[in-house]
């Protein structure tokens, strides 16, 4: 009895059967921080077997991989709940039993939580830049303000837990594990094991939605499974079960950003300076991206002559922390859309008014780099959502509310706010997302179409897009089209593939290979392959510092989403009652595709802002991590509408538009309902009441 | 101990432990790959059967509970009419679930529409609900809800060609 799968569909790695495989369960660690661990299992049956740093040594395997990541904590321990070991055996129940069982002795150190207020051995990352008279606008300027914004940890909830399963195939040693970093696989567990990359082929398996969850911690367990296999010899597989993943896999990082701004009495920006610290827990190799991304983000659409930024990536005792959905650009542009707002509410202007004239202009740049050379599309973006979602109207009814009666909470607490944001195509380091993507296309002789790319192709939506440009282009019908994603030994290195921003540029690559083999089809004969590639773009990287400003914008997606939500006067629930989205992202191939993968990022970033935060010292994990994820009864309106590019007729990826822009818009929303800011999210019902009864 | 069950037609003559859940029974001992064990706590649905008819989650079973039962996995009704028809309405709807859910998701619909021949998009909403993935748009989930149902409506009145 098979699964019934499309043809072109990668295996499931939960499905994945060798003769002889073996299973493996993670020994963990019960104390947050400890030196010189000792593994003190139970009598093993026959066939068992305990995996421990020791064995390593003897193998000569790597205690750390490339990056400095333990494969399993050996001299110290990190966060609890790190590997420690595994014990490896023929069957997977038996495991998890005696890993439960297994114990282990450390020396105990005192952990550190601590991360807004932080020592100096805490910091993995730092970077600062300045330009203009920092100092000289906040020594003239009269009105000065300062705010520090919060956000919480967030679990990506991929389609599938972690796993990994190591395979001797010949002289081979084939890695099957879902990553969007194949290279950082091959690189890792050819590290681990002290052997050529040569010797290892990575074979992709189903990725399905995986939000940034899955760039780098994938190779550290199949670096985990490579070592059971070598030590056993025979096939290993580690999955972690949905809790296991849940609890002691990478969430989105926590962050604290302050925004001390100098504005002049309209409410233009003189000055900004701003201190980011971001936690990535116990450790995590895009650190400097997060970082990059961040500082990038910091100035959001606005001009600003005088910018200081310091910005820290500060490790600390929990489970390892980093990017969701947009790496790092989320945090801050959160934080300077909701300065702003409380700028025009002091001011006592609407926020668009405020926004308005801050926005950079063409021929405006930030931190001294190029100028803009094209004009933001804020005000065609707005005009547009201010009348499909009745911004205006909405917004001075709920504020008439708010004056008539404040602080009441009888009747609807309502709240709407909109609000402009980009994706960027940029990357600032050689770590940042891959913008250099390939596809061969071949047309068989029986008309089949195979389109092979390396992208990490995770939405089924994005399939059927590119099956229908190919079949359009080609007049072949569509279920003769079918995707292949090579193995690692016949695809380059290079930084992490985020579906969002690879997405547009195999469509592009697509598009291009079936045009050219159209072309020659009825002249030469069949097969044809042609190939594409597209052409790194330099990450805009200098030495300590990342070149921000205006080239950020020139790969840019543009998007304004309205956010309108209701609070529960007695729970404290916050609801969204309907989101709008007006999306400039390039040349749309397929608009239902487009609003789909919209929606569903939509209801991701919703849920990010209205389901209390991770606790990375909570104990049982799946049913928070159901809990936080909003229902689809209690799902909103989402209207998606897009404007036509003038830059090109090139697609540009949007699927982190929402990320980008649904949070900051839901708690401007949020601060317009309730008449206070509380300057952090998420924000469940229990926060909301306390805020409310102490106001 | 011994159970009989019937699965999918065929019966079944198996020992189980009494720790055993059924869903790992299904899918290591009888390879059904159509059920991925994930939560194991009953909300994501990638274990649905139907058990004497019944839509449940074959996670929070215990094997024994299986005997003297029938049992119907996606392979039992994976050729059938109602799942071509709802295969087909989530295709013209553009809900293309991922391959972990994609089987959860039809089991919900076809247990749906044998409920609820026409159901409504508030019922249609918390039954989708039952499988937790945020693959796919609900708004898209709900509209191939409804062409499946007209399509099944369709067939049983005999109203193909309408």
């Amino acid at each position: 009895m098979k699964r019934e799968r499309s043809a072109d569909a990668l295996p499931l790695l939960g499905a994945l059967r060798f003769p002889g495989m073996l299973y493996a369960s993670t020994i963990r660690s019960t104390v947050p921080r400890a030196q010189h661990v000792e593994i003190r299992h139970p009598e093993l049956p026959p066939g068992y077997r305990c995996i421990a740093p020791a064995d390593m040594l003897a193998e000569n395997a790597c205690l750390a991989l490339p990056d400095g990541i333990p494969v399993f904590a050996c001299g110290a321990v990190a966060y609890a709940g790190e590997a420690l070991g595994l014990i490896v055996g023929p069957d997977a129940a038996i495991c998890d039993e005696l890993a439960r069982g297994t114990e282990a002795a450390y020396e105990e150190e005192d952990p550190e939580f601590e991360w807004e207020s932080f020592s100096s051995s805490q910091i993995a990352f730092r970077c600062s830049t300045e330009f203009g008279d920092v100092d000289q606008a906040f020594d003239t300027c009269q009105n000065i303000d300062r705010a520090v914004y919060r956000n919480g940890i967030f679990d990506h909830h991929y389609s599938e837990p972690m796993g990994a399963i190591a395979n001797w195939e010949y002289d081979k040693l084939a890695i099957y594990c879902a990553s969007q970093w194949p290279s950082h696989v091959r690189r890792s567990v050819a590290a681990a094991l002290n052997a050529s990359e040569e010797d290892i082929v990575v074979r992709p398996t189903e990725l399905g939605r995986a939000l940034d969850g899955r760039l780098w911690f994938p190779s550290v367990v199949a670096a985990q499974a490579g070592i059971a296999a070598k030590l056993c010899r025979k096939p290993v597989r580690i999955l972690y079960t949905r809790e296991e993943d849940y609890l002691r896999t990478p969430k989105q990082a926590r962050s604290a950003i302050t925004v001390k701004t100098a504005i002049d009495d309209q409410g233009r920006l003189l000055a900004l300076d701003a201190r980011i610290i971001i936690n990535i827990g116990a450790y995590n190799p895009m650190a400097e991206e997060l970082i990059h991304q961040a500082m990038a983000a910091i100035t959001g659409i606005y001009r600003c002559p005088a910018v200081r930024i310091e910005a820290y990536a500060i490790r600390s005792n929990i489970i390892p922390l980093g990017a969701m959905g947009s790496i790092g650009s989320t945090h801050a542009f959160f934080s300077i859309e909701a300065h702003l707002n409380h700028l025009a509410k002091k001011l006592g202007k609407a926020p668009a008014e405020v926004k308005a004239l801050n926005i950079l202009a063409k021929g405006s740049s930030n931190f001294g780099s190029k100028p803009l050379d094209y004009e933001i599309p804020f005000a065609k973006i707005h005009r547009k959502l201010e009348k499909i979602s009745d911004y205006r109207r909405k917004y001075a009814s709920y504020e008439l509310v708010k004056k008539r009666d404040p602080g009441s909470r009888e009747g609807v607490i309502r709240g709407i706010a909109l609000t402009v944001g980009y994706q960027t195509g940029r990357s600032f380091s050689q770590r940042g997302p891959s913008s250099s993507y390939s596809v061969e296309t071949t047309l068989e002789r029986d008309l089949r179409l195979i389109i092979k790319t390396q992208a990490a192709i995770g939405s089924e939506s994005l399939k059927a897009m590119w099956r229908n440009t190919a079949a359009g282009i080609l007049s072949i019908p569509e279920q003769n089209i079918s995707f292949e994603r090579p193995d690692s030994d016949a695809v380059a290195g290079g930084g992490p593939l985020t579906l969002s921003r690879g997405s547009s540029l195999v469509t592009k690559l697509i598009d291009r290979t079936c045009r050219s083999i159209q072309k020659r089809r009825f002249r030469e004969s069949l097969p044809l392959s042609a190939k594409a590639q597209t052409k790194a773009l330099k990450a805009v990287e200098a030495s300590g510092a990342p070149a921000l400003g205006a080239q950020l914008f020139d790969s840019a997606s543009w998007c304004g989403t309205a956010v309108e939500i209701e609070v529960d006067a007695l729970s404290g629930d916050p609801k969204p009652i309907a989101v709008w989205m007006v999306v400039e992202a390039g040349k749309i191939v397929d608009e239902n595709m487009a609003r789909a993968s919209l929606r569903a990022s939509a209801i991701s970033a919703l849920s990010l802002c209205t389901r209390g935060d991770f606790d990375p010292h909570g104990g049982e994990g799946e049913q928070y991590l159901y809990e936080r994820r909003l229902g689809l009864a209690e799902l909103p309106f989402i209207g998606i509408e897009f404007i036509d590019a003038d830059r090109s007729v090139v697609p540009r990826g949007l699927g982190e538009l929402p990320f980008i822009t649904v949070p900051a818009a839901f708690y401007s929303a949020l601060t317009q309902a309730l008449g206070i800011d509380p300057r952090q999210l998420p924000l469940g019902g229990s926060e909301i009441l306390k805020l409310l009864e102490a106001q | 101990m011994i159970i009989d069950f019937n699965v999918n037609g065929e019966m079944k003559h198996l020992q189980v432990r009494s720790g055993d859940r059924l869903v790992d029974v299904l899918r290591d001992r009888l390879s059904i790959e159509s059920l991925l064990p994930d939560c194991l706590s009953g909300r994501c649905g990638r274990c649905f059967i139907f058990l004497d008819g019944r839509l449940v989650h074959s996670c929070l079973l215990p094997a024994f509970k299986a005997k003297g039962t029938r049992i119907v996995t996606f392979e039992g009704i994976a050729g059938s009419p109602e799942v071509a028809e709802i295969e087909e309405a989530l295709r013209q709807a553009g809900a293309l679930p991922c391959p972990f859910c994609r089987t959860a998701k039809i089991m919900a619909i076809v247990d749906l529409l044998d409920r609820h021949p026409l159901p409504d998009e508030a019922v249609a909403l918390e039954q989708l609900d039952m499988v937790s993935c945020a693959c796919t748009d609900p708004a898209s989930l709900v509209k191939a809800v409804g062409l499946a149902a007209d399509a099944r409506s369709r067939r049983k009145f005999n109203r193909a060609n309408q």
